[in-house]
């Protein structure tokens, strides 16, 4: 079989990559899904809250197999100052009935599961494999490369997350620059279900997802975030690289502090650590998206730079799925036509352009710069926080109304009056 | 020669887990191919690509063993085919009892030549099921052999003891334990993992062994705890080598132990 | 419980039979039976045993240059079967280990391996073990008799309590076993024949070492010290830098000497369960988080090459005044 030409080759068994080889093999390709951990989601901490909506799109009533955590009811923001925190609690029964809208899941489960739905509808997984490269022959990628091994395909698709080495290698991208990335550092840590249950007052599999702004990140863009899980709770941080390296702060420290937030460390208290990970997110929004498709190769999921990361939203695996099906259904109409020219494969992006995954990420377009706005992430929690010290603050004086309270503590901040006003505006047309 | 090599799945030490009360819990490990197993997949496969034959590999244990991964992880190591016997009534079997569902799988394949084990099974490491084996088909057997020579109707086998090496010549049909050291295992490549997933697999349960009671065990085991650590002063000595040799001198002598 | 209480044991190593014989008293206290050895080897060795403190010697005679140790197993399986004792200890050597395997499965009775310690629950004897490479302590019941166990060197100390005896030693007809293998030829392995389990102190090197040559520096000083050279398992089995019995840890000796020094040392748990019990344990490695610094008294972080020589030096100075 060393010369067998498959009709796909997906490389990295992620989210995108299982879904697509899934799709792929569904339709009767014969599809090879390699992936470089001695077994898919093995290496992988990072993901968190699912988004499933487009999952059930693939596979009707995943949730009902597949090895979710908890379906996420409460969805909190919470601003964040060094001492105090202000939560907006979203709880709806609404979000707890299929389809659901979010789940927890952990990817080292996640994934293996969703490699072996693969598997079973027929694609090859080939694990323990790293794919050095792709091979091009006059100008088309034709197959990759495992160690001096050579495996040919009519067409590979790049599904090796944020770093997509493949894509850089085949041309279609450069590292990406740390004006667009961010830096993801997570934990897991182990709680006993009860525990967790009661602490974040759920019942069954209800779960809870906090996004966390303002001190989390020690002011600098980004955000936190907390995940129940079954047993566990996933918590980390997703920091903006370019904001670090100025700073000269260290993710380690930062992620330190964050746990010992008199918000956070009641939460987790008591936990045992049982995984830690940092790892790279793509942040920049669309201004860093490669071309998607080349001749012969398709990009999908982090890879193609395909992420939403705004501080109160950190999204990533629906849209990698999204775009894994865009390709799919792409190849899987050449290979009808047994056509897999560069023209043909370039109804990819076009099809993406028509799927949420390109439309959620123009809407949060903006975001990702009014996300690198210190002011939100150090100045107003502070200020918010201080004024609601002011208002809840008992004492003898008569109380103030809520104006003037607020006047004097911007005085006292350094925020000016038409910073505030430009940034509500443009948070308004972002967010 | 018509090979079986017997290749243990079992839970990965590294992911233990101390309860609180000192007991350990196991349910979040991995399992894998004992890591001192797959030397001797590596030397059943050289001997094939040596003299021909066959080799089959072969595990026993309960269901769970019987997965894609470890099926795929198994064969893509160079065996032809994979015989898995997997009961649940096998969770925790002693080594008398593994030994036994080795010898019936053994004679149920068949005109088997050489039965090779590894050094010792990942989890329990008693360096014993293959020796019982041997027993148990009345067959000559070794254990800790670091070379294989087929040599006509026997093999020319190397055995490595504490502090000399034995050269013998053993008949037809044997079982060896091999070293660890006999051979570095190969790393499959995608082709020999992409053949695994076509290699035949046959799943056997007791009952096509005539086992159905799943042989009584021998062994009971009463507890399964973490070992509880020695207390130690941990002084850590830094400084320039002159420095630190001095203190520890100066320690050594003050414990009178020099 | 067996007809007899008596307690076999067989080692093809005199040293660990010392240790077998007083491990077999602990448990004909409790059994009330005699401590019976099974020597196969020169009449003297068979005498030794009556010193070691054997209470009877039953002797396999001596064996062919030509024959294997291994050919002992339908012999002893015939002296078990006519004579029914409560337990038979067996040295846990490479041969040991066949014996034992093969005893067992012969008279379809349990091997309890490696055994580091044996307790009594009320009649029902208890022995403990590692596994899990070292990571988790088992404690088992043997559901059958006789009880087979292997002991491996330094667990029992010799004590000799010399006890009353038969000084009668009692032949054993051979019995031919059914199947032959031909010992084509025997090699020493170089290093020469120890016994770590009771060395006073014990060096230890790990693959910190980096090349054969640097042996030298690490017996010069041992010599210093009066120690005996012992390693971890991958100089021995991988690298061959030293005969297997001369490395430490779950697969090879168990020690407790007064003094442990680990050099370029890592200290994985399979290694240290071997040496976990010495009184004193010093670690050289040029990282600091190395587990083995974590179970140390006294740990020197840095670069062996520079260490020990200074070590060397030192001592020397001081042995000088
Ligand atoms: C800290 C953190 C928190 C996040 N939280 C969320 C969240 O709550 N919700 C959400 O939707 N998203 C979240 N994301 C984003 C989400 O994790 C990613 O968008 C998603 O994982 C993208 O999936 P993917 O399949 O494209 O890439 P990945 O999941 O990164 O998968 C890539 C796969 O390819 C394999 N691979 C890489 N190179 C090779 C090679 N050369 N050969 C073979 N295999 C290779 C890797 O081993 C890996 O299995 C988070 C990210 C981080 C870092
Ligand atoms: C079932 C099983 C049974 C095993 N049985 C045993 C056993 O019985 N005994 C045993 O020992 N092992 C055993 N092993 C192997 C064991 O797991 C470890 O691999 C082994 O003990 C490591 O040996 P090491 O410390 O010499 O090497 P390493 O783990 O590689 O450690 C080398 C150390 O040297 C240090 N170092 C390197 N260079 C220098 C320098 N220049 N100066 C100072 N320090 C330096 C390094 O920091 C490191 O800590 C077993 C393994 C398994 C799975
Ligand atoms: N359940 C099993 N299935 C297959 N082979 C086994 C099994 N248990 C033990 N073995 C083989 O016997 C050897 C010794 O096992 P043990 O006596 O448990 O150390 C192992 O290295 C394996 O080759």
């Amino acid at each position: 079989m060393a010369d067998d030409v498959f009709d796909a080759i997906v490389i990295g068994a992620g989210v995108a990559g299982s879904s697509a080889a899934y799709r792929l093999a569904k339709a009767g390709l014969q599809v090879v899904l390699i992936e470089r951990g001695p077994f898919p989601g093995s290496k992988n901490l990072s993901g968190g809250v699912l988004y499933g909506r487009i999952l059930h799109e693939l596979i009707p009533n995943f949730w009902e197999t597949a090895p979710v955590e908890r379906a996420i009811t409460n969805q909190v923001v919470s601003f964040l100052s060094a001492d105090s925190s202000i939560n907006l609690d979203f709880k709806t029964e609404r979000f707890n009935q299929p389809p659901y809208n979010g789940f927890t899941v952990l990817r080292a489960r996640f994934d293996r599961w969703l490699a072996e739905q693969a598997e079973a509808a027929g694609a090859m997984l080939v694990p323990g494999i790293k794919v050095d490269g792709v091979i091009k022959r006059d100008g088309k990628v034709v197959g990759v490369t495992a160690d001096s091994e050579e495996m040919l395909a009519r067409v590979v698709i790049a599904a090796d997350g944020a770093n997509s080495f493949i894509a850089q290698q085949a041309g279609l991208r450069d590292k990406i620059p740390t004006g667009h990335a961010g830096v993801g550092v997570k934990e897991v840590i182990g709680l006993p279900r009860d525990v967790i249950e009661e602490r974040f007052h759920l019942t069954g599999n209800e779960g809870a997802a906090y996004n966390i702004v303002g001190y989390a990140t020690r002011g600098v863009p980004g955000g936190g975030f907390l995940y129940t899980n079954l047993d566990s709770i996933s918590v980390g941080l997703v920091i903006h690289l370019e904001e670090l390296v100025e700073r000269q702060l260290k993710p380690a420290e930062i992620f330190e502090d964050f746990l010992a937030h008199p918000m956070i460390a009641p939460l987790i208290k008591g936990g045992k650590m049982l995984e830690y990970g940092a790892h790279l997110v793509p942040e920049g929004g669309l201004k860093m998206m490669p071309p998607l498709a080349a001749d012969g190769l398709l990009l999908v999921g982090d890879a193609a730079g395909l992420g939403v990361n705004n501080g109160f939203v950190v999204r990533g695996m629906d849209l990698a799925i999204g775009s894994a099906l865009a390709a799919a259904n792409t190849i899987i109409k050449a290979h009808k036509d047994n056509d897999f020219s560069a023209a043909r494969l370039n109804a990819y992006p076009r099809r993406l352009a028509r799927s949420f995954v390109l439309q959620d990420m123009h809407t949060y377009a903006r975001a990702v710069d009014f996300m690198k706005n210190e002011r939100l992430f150090g100045a107003y929690p502070e200020l918010l926080a201080n004024v609601l010290t002011d208002i809840y603050r008992q004492e003898a004086l008569p109380k103030k109304n809520l104006v003037p309270t607020l006047l004097n503590n911007l005085k006292t901040s350094k925020i000016s009056l038409f910073d505030l006003v430009k940034d509500v505006l443009a948070g308004g047309r972002a967010v | 020669m018509k090979i079986v090599v017997c290749a243990k799945l079992a839970p990965d030490a590294s992911d233990i887990e101390v309860r609180s009360d000192g007991t350990i819990s196991l349910e979040r490990a991995e399992w894998r191919i004992g890591s001192f197993d797959l030397q001797a997949i590596e030397a059943a496969v050289r001997l094939r690509e040596l003299n021909g034959g066959s080799v089959t590999a072969l595990s026993v244990g309960p269901l769970r063993i019987n997965n894609s991964k470890l099926r795929k992880d198994l064969l893509s190591r160079g065996p032809d085919e994979l015989v898995l016997v997997a009961d649940d009534k096998l969770l925790n079997a002693d080594t008398s009892v593994t030994a036994r569902v080795l010898a019936a799988a053994v004679q149920k394949i068949g005109g088997i030549d050489l039965v090779l084990t590894g050094e010792g099974s990942s989890d329990l490491y008693f360096q014993q099921a293959g020796l019982q084996l041997g027993e148990l088909l009345e067959q000559p057997v070794f254990n800790a052999v670091s070379r294989i020579e087929a040599a006509g109707g026997s093999l020319n086998v190397e055995r490595s003891l504490e502090n000399e090496t034995e050269v013998l010549d053993v008949p037809l049909p044997a079982v060896l334990a091999v070293t660890t050291d006999i051979h570095t295992p190969r790393l499959p490549n995608m082709k020999e993992i992409l053949l695994a997933s076509r290699k035949p697999v046959l799943e056997w349960t007791l009952e096509d062994l005539a086992l159905a009671d799943g042989e009584k065990q021998r062994v009971e085991t009463v507890s399964l705890r973490a070992p509880h650590p020695v207390e130690r002063k941990r002084i850590l000595i830094e400084g320039s080598a002159e420095e630190a040799a001095e203190a520890l001198t100066a320690y050594l002598s003050k414990e009178g132990v020099l | 419980m067996a007809a007899n209480t008596d307690i076999f044991l067989f080692s093809e190593k005199p040293v660990l039979q010392a240790e077998l014989i007083s491990a077999a008293h602990t448990l004909t206290a409790q059994t009330g039976g005699q401590v019976i050895a099974l020597v196969l080897g020169p009449r003297p060795d068979a005498e030794l045993a009556f010193k070691q403190g054997a209470q009877q010697v039953f002797w396999l005679g001596e064996l062919p240059p030509d024959r294997l140790v291994d050919d002992v197993v339908p012999t002893i399986a015939a002296a078990v079967q006519t004579h029914q004792p409560f337990g038979v200890l067996i040295g846990a050597t490479v041969r040991g280990r066949a014996v034992a395997g093969r005893l067992s499965a012969r008279l379809g009775v349990a091997a309890l391996t490696d055994v580091l310690e044996f307790q009594w629950e009320k009649e029902n004897l208890l022995a403990r073990h590692m596994v899990f490479g070292g990571g988790a302590v088992r404690v088992d019941r043997p559901l059958t008799q006789p009880v087979i166990a292997t002991i491996g060197s330094g667990i029992f100390d010799a004590s000799t309590s010399l006890t009353e005896t038969s000084d009668t030693i009692q032949s054993i007809d051979w019995v031919e076993p059914a199947w032959q293998a031909k010992l084509i030829e025997r090699r020493a392995r170089g290093g020469g024949s120890v016994n770590l389990a009771i060395a006073k102190r014990v060096v230890c090197l790990g693959r910190g070492v980096a090349q054969q040559e640097d042996l030298a520096m690490i017996e010069e000083l041992a010599q210093i010290l009066s120690a005996e050279v012992a390693c971890t398992r991958p100089l021995a089995e991988g690298l061959g830098w030293l005969p297997r019995e001369r490395y430490i840890g779950i697969s090879g000796a168990m020690i407790k000497p007064d003094l442990y020094l680990g050099i370029g040392v890592s200290g994985q748990a399979q290694h240290t369960i071997g040496m976990s019990e010495s009184r004193v344990v010093v670690a050289i490695n040029k990282d600091r988080n190395a587990p083995l610094v974590a179970q140390s008294d006294y740990a020197i972080e840095g670069d062996l090459y520079q260490v020990v020589p200074a070590l060397i030096r030192t001592l020397k100075a001081r042995k000088g005044k």
